[in-house]
């Protein structure tokens, strides 16, 4: 048999393609797999004086596909609309978003803090999801551990958490990056802050961009 | 490893609400109380530690005069209320509504007398004394009767 025959008796196999969310927004089967799966967490501002800090951290859903994650991120609360003293986490697997996981320990995290209203604070936070889950701003192996978002009354603070704190050029690229996706210019100024001086009260950045 | 740029994401974002893994009514629920809850702590914060009005630093201060109280060798006290202004003018109807001051007759500002009240202190006024001893002489009768001359009186009347 030709390779041309082989091709036609294909073709004529007619077999029925499976339908992703481009053909099909709701009824698609194909789904699009992230590197890893994520878990959104939620930090649930204090309102009552005998809350903890465990009462206040929730895990909120988990997804490891790009469909899972934009019916999740279209179905939540944009960072604008949630209460103060709100956070939103979202990390690697089960990572717990806090310095003490083992995961975080001895790592660190680049931040920047958005003083006043910041109007376009969802979309920067999405463009950090993206840039986290689409693994795009990690060119080398899986340095990063989540990316955070703080809702305080004087201003948002967003924060990618790596996994180390000494490898000062591979978190410079990240850092870099992190910036052009915050769109942050020139005069602005994102800082690396180790979690080993998260206990200190006045910490100092080891690195900034 | 799996890689996706913003722009490959962005193209498969969903227009339509896509049905999630957990439940979001409870999840959007606890953040509108927690807002609520917000919302009525910093009323009640606003309601404490509110500012003081501005409206009254710019009232005029009105200084009420001392009443003057003056004694005279009698014991009368004189209660002078106004003892600093002699007396009070009101515009008594010089402006007119359409201010033709020229048909209206001008009306004299009118005057309006100071009254001063006398009050004696008197330290007998709940006992069983007279309160004025001026009255007890006023009650005595200042005339007797003369039967004799009314007599006289009814002759002359015949």
């Amino acid at each position: 048999m030709s390779v041309e025959e082989v091709t036609q008796q294909t073709q004529d196999l007619n077999i029925e393609k499976p339908s992703t969310v481009l053909s099909d927004e709701k009824e698609f089967q194909l789904k699009h797999p992230l590197n890893s799966k994520w878990t959104l967490w939620y930090t649930k501002p204090p309102v009552d004086k005998s809350e903890s800090w465990s009462d206040l951290l929730r895990p909120v859903t988990s997804f490891e596909t790009v469909e899972e994650f934009w019916a999740i991120h279209n179905a939540i609360p944009k960072p604008r609309y949630l209460p103060f003293k709100s956070d939103y986490h979202l990390f690697r697997n089960d990572i717990r978003p806090e310095w003490e996981d083992p995961t975080n320990a001895k790592g660190g995290k680049w931040t920047h803090q958005f003083w006043g209203k910041t109007p376009d604070i969802d979309d920067l936070w999405m463009r950090a999801l993206l840039a986290v889950i689409g693994e795009t701003i990690d060119e080398d192996d899986s340095e990063i551990n989540g990316v955070v978002i703080n809702i305080r009354k004087s201003a948002y603070k967003i924060a990618i958490w790596t996994k180390s704190a000494d490898k000062k050029e591979a978190l410079t690229r990240i850092g870099s990056k992190f910036k052009t996706v915050l769109k942050l210019g020139d005069d602005a100024q994102l800082e690396f802050l180790p979690h080993s001086t998260a206990s200190e009260k006045h910490p100092q950045p080891s690195l900034v961009l | 490893m799996a890689r996706y740029t913003e722009e490959e994401l962005l193209q498969l974002k969903p227009e339509v609400e896509v049905p999630v893994n957990f439940d979001i009514d409870s999840f959007r629920a606890v953040i509108d109380k927690v807002k609520e809850i917000q919302g009525l702590q910093e009323e009640e914060f606003q309601h404490f530690h509110r500012r003081r009005s501005s409206h009254n630093h710019g009232k005029p201060k009105i200084k009420h005069l001392k009443p003057k109280i003056t004694t005279d060798s009698d014991g009368w006290s004189t209660f002078d209320n106004m003892a600093r202004r002699k007396s009070s003018v009101v515009a008594g109807g010089s402006g007119t509504i359409n201010g033709s001051d020229e048909d209206a007759p001008a009306k004299e500002p009118v005057t309006i007398a100071q009254e001063t009240l006398r009050v004696k202190p008197n330290k007998n006024i709940s006992s069983t004394k007279p309160a004025d001893s001026r009255d007890i002489v006023a009650d005595k009768a200042t005339n007797n009767f003369n039967a004799f001359a009314a007599l006289e009186s009814d002759e002359e009347d015949d």
